[in-house]
């Protein structure tokens, strides 16, 4: 394995991330090709949080760009501030101004209210730009986002053209309620984040949950694999994990019993069928068949 | 750079991928060949996974990639060779052999290769096309009336009206009531020499593009319908946002990917080998299989179509159930079935009786005429 690889691996870990080769793979090729990493999985799998860890390891900003349907390039670029603008105008009214003095004035920089997508090209050092959960933006906007990449400069008519000393590291996810186009696809470094393995899960309970009991962690990490393979319309992520495993942990709770967990399963379950469907396997075989290695 | 013979396996791999149909761009490559600069290319894993970061761009293409891989990287000097084992059986020329094949499914086969032939064509002969009132009559048969010959000029017409309702659809513009809200941006600009706002500038929410999903019956008679219905809406594809579009008889399939071919003759061509051979139809399952595995693709901006006579040859529960579940998220669920086109047609099937208090709008889609009034209806 590459040195930078593991080091990345190992800085990951000590930021609270625990992660595997695929990922480490794909944010040291993302950082040396200087390509936008596009991260798609299951809700709750962690695709967000390796964003946040890279900007712990590179120790620089976290910029983030949220995604929601009808986002435009004003509310991802740059806006003016209009109200500061209108009252700055009516403050010098009496004082005879040429116009475009005046314009020139409220269309400088202390007007602008600089948006995600703006302040990440504007820092003094790479930022991690996160573009969260960009399947739910329009295509649009897609297509938008796809010009800023390819040059990250950006042209402010009133201002000029602002162009990035320092470009971001890009990362961006997806829940994959829409597919992205496929051009978008091509810019960028792939990586599909899956449910953790048990080993893998029972690291992350013990790594968020400190002092949990070491039985307890392996019994949600066993419960948690079983679970995913009922057909579930919601099935929980690694999200849900570790808000049982704290609810638990609160409770002071060693091992799982039928009691202990249809009293937290709203930790676990989130749909009104899923839980009638649980409680149905549960009066069928019990609670052993979750916790038994498949 | 890396050694030239590895960038020259690099690129021979690149175009082994593309062969197994994953669309490798020249850019790609290039990216593949820059991360080996990266890479401990003796950690045969760790080549892997980079590799994998740059050449696969969808969790469906992991598992194509990762068996080109082993393949390929296992004798690198055979490699060619590899390509030819491997895009051999990749490709099944036969479903499931001739001798599977029941006299019922060798008919239906055979009709299904006709598909083929019907790919539309731009700019094609005028004469070809059937005057207006020959079409106006022709709009009013059922598809299932027509001869075989006839069928490739009512596929044109088809396409015809798609694309001019396309047009229409595209240009038409709801009235609002309201004047939308005020744009500070423009509204500043008008007013800037004034000093005082006078003039209001407005900007109107954008009206966004609605999605279809499209989950058609192709057993048995359903075929025929669900032909006309996809030709129909693939040249209405660019009015919306998306259209994602499964075929059913006993298994669901995702078909959406082979539409995105570059001709239709080609996609119609695909589309026979997703096709299940066996007898009935499991409309429930195949809902159960829809909502399992895809429960994102619909949602308030989508429209889910379902195609078929609702001879369902499952329990009706699992039907009613599972068209709820679709129901609550859809912004509306529109059921077509061609049979309500002949007049003393009454929904008494197991299957459509439970299905129809969960159903927006129960149209027939039996002819041109009511492919037309559908079009009105996809919209929320």
């Amino acid at each position: 394995m590459r040195e930078e690889i593991r080091k990345i691996q190992s800085l990951m870990e000590a930021a609270e991330y625990v992660t595997d080769a695929p990922v480490a793979t794909s944010v040291h090729l993302a950082l040396s090709l200087k390509k936008p990493l596009l991260i798609e999985g299951h809700a709750g799998v962690g695709k967000t949080e390796v964003a946040k860890v890279m900007a712990r390891v590179l120790e620089t900003n976290l910029i983030r760009l949220q995604c929601y349907e009808g986002l435009d390039a004003a509310a991802a670029l740059y806006e003016w501030n209009y109200q500061k603008q209108l009252l700055h105008i009516k403050l010098h009214e009496g004082a005879a101004r040429a116009l475009d003095q005046e314009e020139h004035e409220i269309f400088s920089e202390p007007f602008l209210l600089k948006r995600p997508l703006l302040q990440a090209i504007t820092q003094e050092r790479a930022p991690v730009l996160l573009v969260d959960e960009v399947d739910r933006a329009d295509e649009e906007f897609e297509a938008f986002m796809l010009e800023i990449f390819s040059d990250w400069q950006v042209t402010i008519p009133e201002i000029g053209t602002v162009k990035a000393t320092h470009p971001p590291h890009v990362i961006l996810t997806s829940n994959r309620t829409r597919e992205l186009s496929d051009a978008l696809r091509r810019r960028c470094l792939y990586l599909w984040v899956d449910y953790p393995t048990f080993d893998k899960e029972v690291a992350i309970v013990e790594r968020k949950v400190p002092g949990i009991d070491g039985r307890l962690a392996r019994e949600i990490s066993r419960f948690m694999e079983s679970l995913r393979r009922v057909r579930l319309a919601k099935v929980p992520g690694v999200a849900e994990t570790l808000d049982w495993a704290q609810a638990l942990a609160g409770l002071h709770a060693d091992h799982l019993d039928e009691t202990i967990v249809t009293e937290t399963l709203g930790c676990v379950l989130k749909d009104a069928d899923d839980i009638r469907r649980f409680h149905a396997e549960v009066a069928k075989g019990g609670l052993t068949p979750f916790l038994q290695v498949p | 750079m890396p050694a030239r013979a590895l960038t020259r396996a690099v690129v021979r791999f690149g175009g082994l991928l593309r062969r197994q149909s994953l669309p490798i761009t020249p850019r790609q490559v290039l990216d593949a060949v820059r991360a080996l600069d990266h890479l401990d290319v003796l950690d045969r894993e760790e080549v892997r996974l980079g590799l994998r970061a740059t050449f696969v761009t969808r969790p469906e293409e992991a598992a194509v990639f990762d068996r080109a891989f082993d393949a390929f990287w296992r004798a690198r000097t055979e490699a060619d060779e590899v390509a030819e084992a491997l895009a051999g059986p990749a490709v099944p020329e036969d479903g499931g052999g001739p001798e599977l094949e029941s006299q019922g499914a060798a008919r239906e086969r055979l009709a299904l290769e006709g598909w083929g032939e019907m790919e539309q064509e731009d700019g094609d002969d005028p004469l070809s096309v059937p005057a207006a009132s020959e079409a106006e009559a022709m709009a009013a048969r059922d598809f299932s009336t027509f001869s075989a010959e006839q069928l490739d000029d009512v596929l044109r017409l088809t396409v015809k009206i798609a694309k001019r309702l396309a047009r229409r659809v595209s240009r038409r513009r709801r009235p609002v009531r309201r004047r939308g809200r005020v744009d500070l941006r423009r509204t500043l600009r008008a007013n800037l020499t004034r000093g005082e706002i006078i003039e209001l500038r407005y900007r109107r929410r954008k009206r966004r593009k609605v999605r279809l999903v499209l989950l058609c019956d192709v057993s048995g008679s359903m075929d025929l319908y669900s032909r006309f219905l996809l030709q129909f809406l693939f040249a209405l594809q660019h009015v919306f946002a998306r259209v994602e579009t499964f075929t059913f008889s006993v298994h669901l399939t995702r078909v959406t990917d082979h539409l995105h071919a570059r001709s239709y003759r080609e996609v119609l061509k695909r589309l026979q080998d997703v096709r299940d051979w066996s007898g009935g139809t499991k409309i429930g399952e195949s809902l159960a299989e829809f909502n399992r595995r895809w429960p994102h693709l619909v949602d308030r901006r989508t429209i889910v179509i379902v195609l078929s006579d609702g001879w369902d040859t499952g329990d009706p529960d699992v039907l009613a159930t599972e068209l709820l579940r679709i129901k609550r998220r859809a912004g509306r669920v529109i059921w077509l079935n061609p049979l309500l086109g002949n007049p003393s047609y009454e929904p008494l099937t197991r299957g459509m009786a439970a299905a129809l208090p969960l159903v927006d709008h129960f149209a027939a889609a039996h002819n041109l005429a009511a492919l037309r009034d559908l079009a009105d209806r996809l919209h929320l």
